[in-house]
């Protein structure tokens, strides 16, 4: 009987449910009568080994596995995302926002103007309006202001051309701070939402929200370098300005020693 | 969480093997019963049975019940709490509201700006705002043409000659630097949009590997703001050293007068 058993088990390993039902019904009928009859001690040995294999090995495993179940369950729900936790960071956002979301805006919205005439004026009003819209008028105005270009006899081709780009760079800059003002006010307002949406964020969703703040912060980033080229460009402009009087100085100067040369030798 | 797949099938086997043994015994005729000597101990086996019945009922279905409790509740705290669909759905829709905003800045920082009148600044400054790393070969060319080639050998001296040398050389390739920096923002911009594209219909999980990839482009966008930001520093560093050079070559050339001075000075004397 024991060698039956642990064929039974070995069995059990090997087949699968239905076919160790089919198997066993097949031994049993076509077993020789001999063979089929087995004592009851036998059949209450057979009996005793199910159910103590129903309570140690399948009943102490389910008790385990509903034992770590429970541990993660809490672990999750007490460790990794406590709702009062959860509650509390939204609540730290809105609270935030509530504190310093206000006096950062009146603060960014306190005018600078500080021009007094009227030429200035409506220059500084267009420099600081932040409205891109408003960029066909620069020349204007900043000619009001700065002058225009002399007459091509008033001055030599040289200093008109670079008066001219001095202007146009000076110009470009100007405007490119225009348009970057502007697009710090829709930079704030995405800030904005994007803090907004925090608050009432979960977990599961504030990856996406995180997510999208950075791709707002390569775009903040991919604007600077276009400040940064503007200035660039302004800092070359002035050391090209100041080298080419550097080279017309020279120039001059050996100009008028030629000149004196000239005068010494015929008095 | 799931049962382990060798708890599962060692249930299932003992279960099946219970139920096996019954059916036998159950269908088996009188005859066959007792050549199995079943029949003088059926109330045995019944009992067997049934504590055997008794023994699913309490140390298999019951954890079996709980299990699944807990099973459910982890489901619904996810659900909930951890991953509500509105609240990813809303964070999504974040993105779509931010695209509009991407698209306007983008278009905005594209109106033309320039505003040269004379033609030979204006081809400077189309270069310089071209945004094209093509043009940057073409600078040189528009650069001499508005503010003047090197000084000729018989006009100046070596010194003053390289001076001017290394001003135009920092000077342009400031200007040419410029235009790499625009070409170089404006592709982050695309990229910004793309990601962008890509956020709105990311899931939770995603969304870390798209923000990985965003912190990447701005490592990136860091990098080329420093490489510039050097650019600026040795343009006026250059600056900074021509104001030193002019006042080493006014010295010398005080002294220069000093002695000529003195020496005129003494023949008129004689």
């Amino acid at each position: 009987m024991t060698k039956l058993l642990t064929a039974l088990k070995s069995l059990r390993l090997q087949l699968s449910g239905k076919r160790f039902i089919a198997v066993l019904a097949i031994v049993l009928v076509l077993a020789p009568v001999s063979a089929q009859a087995i004592g009851l001690g036998d059949i209450v040995s057979l009996i005793k080994t199910i159910t103590g294999t129903l309570q140690d090995a399948v009943g102490t495993v389910l008790s385990e596995i509903q034992g770590i179940q429970t541990t993660i369950n809490n672990y999750r729900q007490q460790i990794i995302w406590p709702l009062n936790e959860l509650n509390r960071a939204r609540g730290f956002v809105s609270a935030t926002r509530a504190r310093y979301s206000g006096l950062m805006s009146q603060i960014q919205s306190i005018k600078n103007n500080s021009a007094s005439l009227v030429n200035p004026k409506q220059l500084e009003s267009l420099l600081r309006g932040g409205q891109a819209g408003g960029i066909p008028q620069f020349q204007q105005f900043y000619t009001r202001v700065y002058a225009a270009v002399p007459e091509a006899n008033a001055a030599r081709p040289i200093h008109r051309d670079m008066m001219d780009i001095d202007d146009a760079l000076a110009m470009d800059a100007l405007k490119t701070t225009v348009v970057s003002d502007q697009t710090t006010a829709q930079l704030l307002t995405l800030a904005d939402s994007l803090e907004q949406q925090s608050a009432s964020a979960a977990p599961g969703s504030a990856p996406l929200l995180a997510a999208q703040a950075r791709v707002t912060d390569l775009l903040a980033q991919a604007q600077m370098a276009k400040m940064l080229a503007a200035e660039l460009r302004q800092e070359a402009a002035k050391l090209a300005h100041q080298n080419a009087l550097l080279k017309q100085s020279a120039t001059a100067t050996r100009n008028l020693q030629n000149q004196m040369q000239q005068i010494l030798k015929h008095p | 969480m799931k049962l382990p797949a060798n708890s599962w099938t060692l249930l299932r086997n003992i279960v099946l093997l219970a139920l096996a043994l019954a059916v036998v015994v159950l269908i088996l005729p009188g005859k066959a019963r007792s050549q199995l000597g079943l029949d003088p101990c059926c109330a045995i086996i019944s009992a067997g049975l049934d504590t055997i019945s008794g023994l699913l009922k309490s140390v298999v279905a019951k954890p079996l019940a709980s299990i699944q409790q807990i099973e459910q509740q982890a489901s619904d705290f996810e659900r909930q709490v951890v991953w509500p669909a509105a609240a990813i759905n809303q964070a999504r829709s974040m993105a779509v509201q931010a695209e509009g905003q991407f698209v306007q800045m983008r278009q905005v920082f594209q109106l033309p700006v320039s505003s040269a009148t004379l033609p030979t600044p204006q081809q400077l400054e189309q270069s310089l705002l071209s945004r094209n790393p093509g043009a940057v070969a073409q600078i040189s060319n528009d650069y001499s043409a508005l503010y003047g080639p090197i000084t000729a050998q018989t006009d100046a001296p070596q010194p003053i000659r390289d001076l001017v040398d290394m001003t135009d050389a920092a000077a342009q390739a400031a200007m040419k630097r410029a235009v790499e920096i625009d070409a170089l923002a404006d592709l982050e911009l695309q990229a910004a949009e793309q990601i962008n594209q890509q956020l709105q219909t990311a899931a939770p999980g995603s969304a870390d590997i798209l923000e990985a990839q965003t912190s990447a482009w701005l490592v990136r966008a860091n990098a080329y703001t420093q490489s510039a930001m050097a650019e600026l520093i040795r343009v006026r560093s250059i600056e900074l050293a021509n104001e030193g050079a002019r006042l080493k070559f006014s010295t010398s050339h005080t002294g220069t007068l000093h002695s000529t001075g003195g020496q005129v000075l003494q023949q008129g004397v004689q």
